[in-house]
This record gives C-alpha cells, sequence and structure tokens, in this order.
C-alpha cells in the first residue's frame, strides 16, 4: 500500500455519510437508533484503521449485514413474543395515551370566539380569537401551517394561542370569511387543535366562531386518567394491555404490553389454538420426515441405476433427471399445482381415462397431503441424487469384487454393503434437508395455501408450522404479532437445535 | 431354470431402461405440458401434450406485444390486449436483484470465509457454529421486524426503504452464514504454503488473498453465485411483502400473481414460466458441473 491511501480515503467516504445519517436520525427524534449507528460506525473506523483489529477487516461487512437482518430481526421477534402485540393492541402505550388526551367535549357553559385569520407573507397563518361576550378576551397564535392533506394526529401538540395584550395588533392580511377556501383552509382548521393559555382547548363550531372544549381526560398522577364529564376513573391494566374502570370494563384502544409467557401458555392451553397447534406440529413432523424419507429413495435408487457402468446414455438420463434442480422452485411448484388442479388437471385427467376415478386434491385433506408429497418429491429428489452419486462414487469397487466373489447378488450387496457405507456420511445431509422442509413455506404457501381448512379451527389442513405462523402474523383479520413471535421462536428453538445436532455429528466440518 | 450371467445381465439392464425412461417422462411431462399450455388460445390450466388451437397470445402478452382478442365469437368483436407492465419485466427485476444481491454476497461471504479459514481469532469456531444455527430462524418469520426496519430506512434513505429494489437486495443480503461454510470449506482445502511464501516476499495480507486464494477459488466463487441466484428467483415471502407496486415485483411475485384464486390465468402463467423459466435453466445446466462439485462442500439449494 504505497502512494494513495486507498483504505483510509474509502473509510473517510463511508463514514462521513453514516455520520450524517447518525445525525440526521438523532435530529428526528430517534435517540437510540442514532446512537447504536454511532457506535458501528466508530466500531468500523476502528477496524480499518488499527493495525490490530485486522482480522475484523474480513468479517465487518458480512457481520453487518448478518447483524440487521439476521439477528435483528431474531431478537426483536423473540422480544415480540413476550409481548402482547395484535390488530386489538396495536399502538405503543404513549400513543394510546396520546388518543385518549386527544378526546374532547364541549362544554354546556361554552364560551363562544369571534375568529379572523391573518395570513402571513411566507405563506402561514396567524388565528386570532375574540370572546363573543369579552371583548377584551383576545388570543392569537404565533404563525402556523394549514395543510389540506395533514389528518391532526394524535401525538400532536395542539397549537397554543397566547393572550394579546390591549393595544396590540396581530400582523398580517386578515382574510374576508369568503377568501376562506372550504378545502383549503376551512377543513384543515376544524381538524386542527388549538388551546387557549389556561389549557382549555378551542375547536371551530360551525362556520363562523370557535367554541371552548374541554379535554375529556385528565391524567392524575398515579397514572390514571379521570373522565371530567361523569368523574369515572380508568387505569391502565398491562396485563391486558387496555384501560379499565372500576367494574373492569375495557375502555378505548389496546396498547402493546409486556405479557411475559402469556403467549407460550395460551399455545399450551387456549383450547382454540392447542388443537390446531398440535395437528399441525404432527403434520409438519410427518411432512418434513416423509419428505426426506422419500426423496433419499428415488435419489438413491435414481443414482444405483446410472452408476451401472453397463447403461447407455448415462450421461443424458443424468442431466435431464436434473432438471426439477435446475429450474426455479417457484415455477416448478406453480406448474405443478396447475397438473393437479382438481377438475381440469392433467394428472386427473388422465387418472379418469385410465381408473375412472379422480381424488380430490384440492378438497380433500388426505389427497391435499399426498399431493404434497409428491409435488415434494419430484422436487428434491434431485438433490440427493446429486449426493447420493457422489457418495457411491467414493466408494472402492474392490469391496464389491469381493462379495461377487461369495456369489452374493446386487440387492443384497446394496443392502449389505452400500447403505451402511453411504447412511452414517449421509445424516448430516439427511437433517439439513429435514430442517430446510419444517419450515418449508414456498411449497405449502404456493402449492395449497394450507388448505383445505380445518372443521372448526383457524388453520388449514396442510398447513406446515410455518405458514400457519405467516397466516396468524399477516393474513387473518385477528392479526396477532405476539402469538405469531412466540410460535416463531419455538419453531428458531426447534430447528435450531437439529442444526446443532447436525453441526456435532459432522465435525468433519468444524475442525478448526 | 438357471439363468446364465450374460441373460442375467441383459434382464439387468433392459430393467433399469424401463424404470428410468417411465421415471423420466414423469419429470419431464409437466414441462412439456407448460410449453403447450403457453402456445394454447384461452387460459386453461396444464394438460395435454401437444396444444389444440396453437397461438402465440400469451407470448406476446407477456414480451408486452398488443395483439387481437375475440370479444365475441358471435359477433366477430375484437379488441387490442396489451399488458399494462409487460410481466417479463418481472424477471428482469429478478434478474436485477438477483444477480446483485449475490455479487454483494460473493464480497461479504467471500471476506468473512477468509477470515474464518485463515486468521486465528478469539473465538473463532464458536462464531463460525453460532452463524449456522441463527440462520436457521425462518426469514419469512422475521417479517415484521424487517417490514419495520425497511420503514425505518426509507424515512431518512428513500431508495432503501419499502417498496424498492434496493431495500430488498439489503434484506437479502442477511443470508451469507451458509455461504460463508461453503467457502470456508473450499479454503481450508487449499493448502496455505503458498501464501506463506507470498508473504515471506513482502505480500501484505490482502495481495495474498486477492491474487493467490481468490483465482484459485473461482470454481466454488461460481458455485455460490449459482445457488444463491437461484434461491433468489425462487424467494417469494420476502418479496411480497417489500414490493408493492406491480411494476416492481419479481418474478416470483408475479407468477403467482396470475394464479389468484378468483381467476386463474394459466395461459400467461405459462408464457411466463417458459419464457423466464428457459435462460435459467439453461444457464445452470450450463454451470451443473461447478454445482455439483460445490453440493460435496455441503450447499443446500433452497
Amino acid at each position: 500500500m504505497k502512494g494513495v491511501p486507498i483504505r483510509q480515503i474509502l473509510v473517510v467516504l463511508l463514514a462521513v455519510p453514516a455520520l450524517a445519517l447518525s445525525f440526521l436520525i438523532y435530529q428526528t427524534g430517534n435517540f437510540y437508533v442514532a446512537l447504536a449507528l454511532l457506535l458501528v460506525t466508530c466500531l468500523g473506523v476502528y477496524i480499518y484503521l488499527n493495525p490490530s483489529a485486522n482480522s475484523f477487516r474480513y468479517l465487518f461487512p458480512g457481520f453487518l449485514g448478518f447483524g440487521l437482518f439476521v439477528i435483528f430481526p431474531l431478537v426483536y421477534t423473540v422480544y415480540i413474543g413476550f409481548t402482547k402485540y395484535s390488530s386489538q393492541n396495536l399502538l405503543t402505550f404513549d400513543r394510546a395515551l396520546a388518543l385518549f388526551r386527544q378526546e374532547t367535549f364541549a362544554l354546556n357553559t361554552a364560551a363562544s370566539y369571534k375568529y379572523t385569520l391573518f395570513a402571513q407573507d411566507n405563506g402561514q397563518y396567524v388565528l386570532y380569537l375574540e370572546d363573543v361576550k369579552d371583548a377584551a378576551r383576545r388570543f392569537a397564535s404565533d404563525p402556523f401551517e394549514l395543510d389540506p392533506e395533514e389528518k391532526a394526529k394524535a401525538e400532536q401538540e395542539p397549537v397554543k394561542l397566547n393572550a394579546l395584550p390591549a393595544g396590540e395588533e396581530v400582523k398580517g392580511k386578515p382574510m374576508q370569511m369568503a377568501q376562506i377556501n372550504r378545502a383549503k383552509l376551512l377543513r384543515p382548521l376544524r381538524a386542527g387543535r388549538f388551546g387557549l393559555p389556561d389549557d382549555t382547548l378551542v375547536g371551530l363550531e360551525g362556520l363562523t366562531t370557535f367554541a371552548s372544549r374541554q379535554r375529556l381526560w385528565t391524567q392524575n398522577p398515579d397514572g390514571s386518567l379521570t373522565n371530567a364529564r361523569d368523574g369515572t376513573v380508568i387505569r391502565p391494566d398491562f396485563n391486558q394491555g387496555f384501560f379499565v374502570n372500576d367494574t373492569g370494563e375495557k375502555v378505548g384502544v389496546g396498547f402493546r404490553t409486556f405479557a411475559g409467557f402469556y403467549n407460550y401458555t395460551r399455545i399450551l392451553t387456549d383450547p382454540r389454538i392447542r388443537g390446531s397447534f398440535f395437528r399441525i406440529f404432527l403434520w409438519t413432523f410427518a411432512f418434513s420426515a416423509l419428505s426426506v424419507f422419500l426423496t433419499f429413495a428415488v435419489g438413491m435408487l435414481l443414482s444405483v441405476l446410472l452408476e451401472q457402468p453397463d447403461i447407455r446414455f448415462r450421461r443424458t438420463y443424468r442431466t435431464l433427471f436434473i432438471l426439477p434442480y435446475a429450474v426455479p422452485g417457484v415455477l416448478s411448484i406453480l406448474i405443478l399445482k396447475g397438473l393437479f388442479n382438481q377438475e381440469f388437471g392433467a394428472v386427473n385427467e388422465l387418472l379418469r381415462s385410465i381408473f375412472g376415478f379422480a381424488p380430490d386434491w384440492e378438497t380433500d385433506p388426505w389427497a391435499a397431503r399426498a399431493m404434497i408429497l409428491l409435488v415434494n418429491l419430484w422436487l428434491g429428489y434431485p438433490y440427493m441424487m446429486l449426493i447420493c452419486t457422489g457418495m457411491l462414487q467414493s466408494i472402492p469397487s474392490s469391496i464389491y469384487e469381493a462379495s461377487a466373489i461369495d456369489g452374493s447378488n446386487r440387492v443384497v450387496d446394496f443392502f449389505q454393503l452400500t447403505l451402511p457405507l453411504v447412511l452414517p456420511a449421509m445424516i448430516p445431509i439427511l437433517i439439513s434437508s429435514f430442517a430446510f422442509n419444517f419450515n418449508n413455506f414456498n411449497l405449502i404457501f404456493l402449492l395449497t395455501g394450507g388448505g383445505p381448512q380445518m372443521v372448526g379451527g383457524n388453520a388449514g389442513e396442510t398447513d406446515l408450522l410455518v405458514t400457519y405462523t405467516f397466516n396468524i402474523a399477516f393474513r387473518d383479520s385477528g392479526t396477532n404479532y405476539g402469538l405469531a413471535s412466540a410460535i416463531a421462536t419455538l419453531l428458531f428453538i426447534l430447528v435450531g437445535a437439529l442444526a446443532w445436532i447436525n453441526l456435532k455429528l459432522s465435525g468433519r466440518q468444524v475442525k478448526i | 431354470m438357471k439363468l446364465r450371467p450374460e441373460q442375467k445381465a441383459t434382464i439387468r439392464r433392459v430393467v433399469s431402461h424401463a424404470v428410468l425412461i417411465s421415471l423420466l417422462a414423469l419429470v419431464l411431462v409437466p414441462y412439456i405440458m407448460v410449453v403447450s399450455a403457453s402456445l394454447r388460445r384461452g387460459n386453461f390450466a396444464p394438460s395435454g401434450l401437444l396444444p389444440d388451437h396453437v397461438s402465440l397470445e400469451h407470448w406476446k402478452y407477456v414480451l408486452g406485444i398488443p395483439y387481437e382478442e375475440v370479444v365475441n365469437p358471435a359477433t366477430g368483436e375484437k379488441r387490442i390486449v396489451k399488458a399494462e407492465t409487460p410481466p417479463l419485466l418481472w424477471f428482469w427485476n429478478s434478474v436485477k436483484v438477483s444477480s446483485i444481491a449475490s455479487i454483494c454476497i460473493l464480497l461479504l461471504s467471500g471476506t468473512a470465509a477468509y477470515a474464518f479459514a485463515r486468521i486465528d481469532f478469539k473465538f473463532r469456531s464458536t462464531t463460525l457454529s453460532t452463524l449456522l444455527i441463527l440462520q436457521m430462524f425462518p426469514m419469512v418469520l422475521a417479517l415484521v421486524a424487517i417490514y419495520v426496519i425497511l420503514d425505518f430506512l426509507g424515512q431518512y434513505i428513500p431508495a432503501l426503504g419499502l417498496n424498492t429494489h434496493p431495500g430488498l437486495i439489503l434484506v437479502y443480503l442477511g443470508g451469507i452464514s451458509g455461504y460463508i461454510w461453503m467457502l470456508k470449506g473450499y479454503f481450508d482445502t487449499i493448502p496455505p504454503s503458498m501464501e506463506e511464501s507470498a508473504t515471506i516476499d513482502g505480500a501484505t495480507q490482502f495481495q495474498t488473498f486477492t491474487q493467490i486464494l481468490l483465482p484459485m477459488s473461482l470454481p466454488i466463487f461460481a458455485v455460490v453465485f449459482i445457488l444463491s441466484f437461484i434461491g433468489f428467483m425462487s424467494e417469494y415471502p420476502v418479496a411480497s411483502i417489500v414490493l408493492q407496486a406491480r411494476e416492481n415485483w419479481t418474478l416470483a411475485v408475479g407468477a403467482n400473481s396470475f394464479l389468484a384464486e378468483h381467476q386463474k390465468l394459466w395461459g400467461r402463467f405459462a408464457a411466463l414460466a417458459v419464457l423466464s423459466g428457459v435462460p435459467i435453466t439453461i444457464m445452470f445446466m450450463v454451470c451443473q458441473k461447478f454445482v455439483v462439485s460445490g453440493l460435496a462442500s455441503g450447499g443446500v439449494k433452497e
């Protein structure tokens, strides 16, 4: 590295935008994200400029992506699994509270105000209010925007109006009533929220006057809220993720809350979930095991057949048999979905014309399961065939010669010599194939979508745990991220344990 | 009656060919049917080896070429049909996203694998195992978090947000640990003696990596590229959540959209499948040798 210090220049070129971004994020109020980005940037600069951090120079970029898109989502999902977070408990506590604080009601003794809007030179406006009964009570706001697109936001603080001392006038051009365009000004004005110095709120009533409104809920020091109209008190119940009144009734919107093992106990105890969960678990397990067995059996059969030296066209056969592995999986799955179409598909047309019967691939649960296994066999055998071929080729032919002298035949040879030799080496491959099928989302989601629907359950008969969880999180009306994340965590523990066992078994790979 | 050895061998050969040919028929027939469905007028599920009414309408639709369609057979009324976004664009999007993501994967996993193979540091083997185990967490189920991240990023850098290809590529870059393992396994088989002698001659570590190890490892990089490319081409769930606008869709999302529950457009799907499946299949077949050699070091196609 003589001459131009390329590395140093690169570090600066990458670090400066990162720092700028970090500052931008800090300015918009996301302190912790900005801090994290700042720390990561500093770490990066340290690693690339300090000679003693040498090994991490090669690891840093990869780990950055891995950390952001594997580890963070994982941790976040595990965390959500311990919370109540669903379509009913959607908002954060602060936002739910802000929604309560936004609720207002008109007082019977409401004071009303005449209003005038003063247009400013820079396109902003100043609101001027004057009490109808008491002309000395005058208020004016600071200049603010009236954006026709913007809806009143829950978090948004009301625009403050300040008392206007006698004799002082508002700057700007007063607008005539007719000038106040309906869509452009009146609607945002009505949606906007304005507060007087004594913390009462005022809002537009009708066309020409503002009236004072009062906040419906006042916050007490202990965190409870008091209803200003009827005096009832509600307090947040962090177990339920709702505000409840004295009789325990839920009031208003729910909020996200930490729930401990609530989602996990629900999987075990809620009869609606428990029933379908264990059926799906069994099917997922059976599906994975059968898929591995079938693909291995067919892949092995093909590779044994193609390893016979006196068979012609071996290369051609092998190339053609790899085809399902070469075509993108999504396309293959959808093509086979078409062939298994219950009414018009080729499979049923053929079966009808030969045997006069046609299984209901789409509506009969067992037929659907059989179809899934067949399709997965069709998609998965080439991989096994390739692996088995490699293994068979590594077996020295001398062992067969010895057994041939003893007068053994090929089938016996296969089960007594080949299989015992190949199987131990195959175990890591079989386990990782099992783990892959355990979470084979694409196959089920694209082929059956989990259907047919389970009777009385909220799942499909052919759903795997992974598609079932996906539906809980994204598809159903009762979106439940908390429950979905809890199941996802269980799934991860299960498959992660399999991967760990696999690592221990294939010790040859971990020799470091 | 006892068979002579030559007769036994003949029977074995005949039986083998019979089994191979019948299985091969099961493998090939679906693909032939798709080609025929793509050439058949009307949107019917694939069946039959030869199309009865040959028409190029689906191919034209997929390529974005306008064609005439008879709306009412009785009056012979016709209308011009043209795809608003040519479905082949999805194929192009997929190729773009998959190849850029795969190249980035090569860079990230290549450098990381080098560190794991050649540099001694604390917790090396633990880190390597942890990577593999953490990767078992199914990406589909982390979609809530991925959505949150992209939504957040998009507020600051719109080009990396939801509904953008760079955003999707960024998400894909998380899936590197399998490839790190493959590459590291390959690096381990190359004796470090050449690099050591280069170091003695005054080469820096980076130079030994890029000028000695990398050229010797080109085959395994080809494998990683192909496997990750094909993997991304087939990726459905993440792309379907991240990409919302029709013109941004990838092949997987677009192909599935033809088969929506209420209206299944098999003909158009078949044409898209043929036009986009053939180039990828050919690419895979050409590189087959590389891939098979790489599988031995433990790559799983997803």
